[in-house]
């Protein structure tokens, strides 16, 4: 298995695994690593410049623009891990029942699923939360259900070609209980291809998060989240372009780092799909 | 072929009829009155009665589809619940500016992605091809919302180059709404070019491999020949599917770029709808959307098959 491993892949997998672990460290312990409060409102240091008291500056109402980014990748590590836990989870079930039992079942679900495709996902997303309200929960429970029909048919298409396997048959003959079959033998052996969709799946969901945010749709000010930071920031561009630069790069670099770890962990589990 | 764009014409209305379903229901299942939206927190209780009533919204959810389905079909798409104006004739004066966003954009992409794509292929596994790559990636991280930030900060505020936002009907002053719509143009393209250079590389790459592009090769031609007359035309056809793909996601992109440069597009008008639970705006705005997404994927479907004739016989079942 590891002679698979390339200077490139090694790169991928440390760079996207070190920016991974930077996030969830920022997101776990926040207050640790900067002692200043993200909501406190300090007008006398209102659009401060970067310095050493403010490494990144200051906002319009004088918060630390340097505590409010570090504060914002939880709400984003929050939000992508339930959104994306909805989407395996949602799309293991549709994915694996519709493999398995086939037929109309299958075809139900499956043309389900194309309907879905037919929204641009923002969109979807932009709608689902125009039914459920504006609130950062919903947001979380709108991106997930974007991310159904991509898990669920990325879970079909491999069980299927699991189910075609002897052991299965072999489990099938024995009597082995449907529950147990779909999650105890095919599971496990379509795990790899969802644990790099999940990667790629966190880059898109910090994405459409930011989005909805900048949109005043996700997380509400003044609660730190970068969609809101970037928006907030855009009034002052002239004065204060560190408050637009800022929760931009924030997003960038969180993106690249989570889709380099799904196409670093992709190269090693599978080398022919690198191309 | 007429059999060919037959059956995708007879796929096409009841996919059609099943994204209406599913938006009704996205907007209408969850509880929540839009006449309490509508009429504010201090409405009484026979005001957001006589709303509904009005509206037919005190109505089961399956009459209402039907209703409002048998009115769409007549290109009645009801009146706003705010300003009580008759919403087709606004949403179809925003569609051009949508169209001409989303057209400007996916050409900026494909100008982006199909030279890159091909000299990535063309140096597939030598340092130029890693440096497309890496641009690939970098450009597919960037959020559309980021990018505008930055080039309203470079272009607007920085060198005054372009204006901030706005828009001017081509027919109009073609010069100023050029200038209005690149920057709104070059936020979705950019983004939008990561995967399409991705595509067009690999496609290129198993191009290159094949025998007649050796052949050509081999016979001297030139690079610009081999490249763009003998590979590209072959290396289209799995491009334009993706490329389809893509021209939908950009649609996503559009709400939010058309809300950043105030463009009065149909995107606009569909967030306007969510922020006001103006259901019937948003109802329409986001089916028109839908529809216009479908309607481009058809389109490509039919130039893939008059590209690639196999895929007529495949789809036919001949």
């Amino acid at each position: 298995m590891f002679r698979h491993l390339s200077w490139r892949r090694v790169g991928l997998l440390a760079i996207g695994g070190a920016v991974t672990v930077a996030l969830v460290i920022a997101a776990l312990f926040g207050p640790a690593i900067t002692p200043l409060s993200p909501l406190e409102i300090s007008v006398a240091d209102r659009l401060q410049p970067p310095s050493a008291a403010h490494w990144l500056g200051t906002d319009e109402l004088g918060r630390d623009t340097f505590s409010r980014t570090i504060y914002a990748a939880r709400i984003s590590v929050q939000v992508a891990a339930v959104a994306v836990g909805i989407g395996l989870i949602g799309g293991i079930l549709i994915g694996l029942s519709s493999a398995y039992f086939g037929g109309a079942w299958d075809m139900t679900f499956m043309r389900g699923m194309d309907l879905v495709y037919a929204f641009p996902a923002v969109l979807l997303a932009i709608v689902i939360m125009a039914g459920l309200g504006t609130s950062m929960a919903n947001a979380m429970i709108a991106i997930g259900i974007i991310f159904i029909p991509g898990f669920a048919r990325l879970a079909r298409a491999t069980a299927q070609g699991v189910l075609r396997q002897q052991y299965i048959e072999a489990a099938l003959s024995i009597g082995v209980s449907t529950p147990r079959l779909l999650f105890r033998e095919i599971l496990p052996n379509i795990a790899t291809p969802l644990m790099v969709q999940a990667a790629i799946g966190f880059a898109y969901a910090v994405l459409v998060e930011s989005a909805l945010s900048f949109l005043g749709l996700g997380a509400q000010p003044p609660e730190p989240s970068w969609g809101v930071m970037i928006n907030e920031g855009r009034g002052q561009m002239a004065a204060a372009p560190w408050l637009g630069i800022v929760p931009g790069a924030a997003i960038f670099i969180s993106v690249l780092g989570f889709n380099m770890l799904g196409d670093g962990l992709r190269d090693f589990f599978d080398p022919q799909l690198r191309d | 072929m007429i059999q060919f764009i037959a059956a995708r014409l007879a796929a096409y209305v009841p996919t059609l009829f099943g994204v209406s379903i599913v938006l009704f229901l996205a907007i209408n299942v969850v509880p929540g009155s839009p006449a309490q939206a509508s009429l504010g927190i201090n409405a009484t209780p026979e005001a957001i009665a006589r709303f509904e009533r009005e509206h037919g919204l005190d109505r089961p959810l399956h009459e209402q589809y039907v209703s409002w389905l048998a009115r769409v079909l007549q290109g009645d798409f009801g009146s706003s619940f705010q300003a009580g104006v008759p919403v087709g004739p606004e949403l179809m004066s925003r569609l051009f500016v949508t169209l001409e966003l989303a057209i400007f954009a996916f050409l900026i992409a494909n100008l982006i992605a199909v030279p890159l794509g091909c000299l990535a292929a063309y140096y597939h596994q030598r340092p130029a091809d890693n440096a497309f790559i890496l641009l690939a990636t970098l450009m597919g991280a960037l959020p559309n919302f980021w990018l505008a930030t930055l080039l309203i900060l470079l272009l607007t505020v920085t060198l005054h180059w372009l204006p901030p936002g706005g828009y001017v009907p081509f027919a109009e002053d073609p010069g100023r709404n050029l200038m209005l719509m690149v920057m709104p143009a070059i936020s979705l393209g950019v983004v939008s070019s990561a995967l399409l250079l991705r595509i067009m590389r690999t496609s290129m790459i198993e191009v290159f491999s094949s025998d007649y592009i050796r052949t050509a090769v081999a016979k001297g031609a030139r690079r610009g020949v081999v490249i763009w007359r003998h590979a590209l035309r072959n290396a289209l056809i799995p491009y334009l599917t993706v490329g389809a793909v893509e021209f939908s996601l950009l649609f996503g992109g559009v709400v939010i770029i058309e809300n950043i440069f105030l463009l009065p597009g149909v995107g606009q008008l569909a967030l306007i709808g969510i922020t006001q639970r103006d259901y019937p705006l948003l109802l329409a705005s986001v089916l028109l959307i839908a529809v216009v997404v479908m309607t481009a994927n058809l389109i490509v479907d039919v130039i893939g098959a008059s590209l690639d004739p196999r895929r007529v016989r495949t789809a036919g079942g001949e």
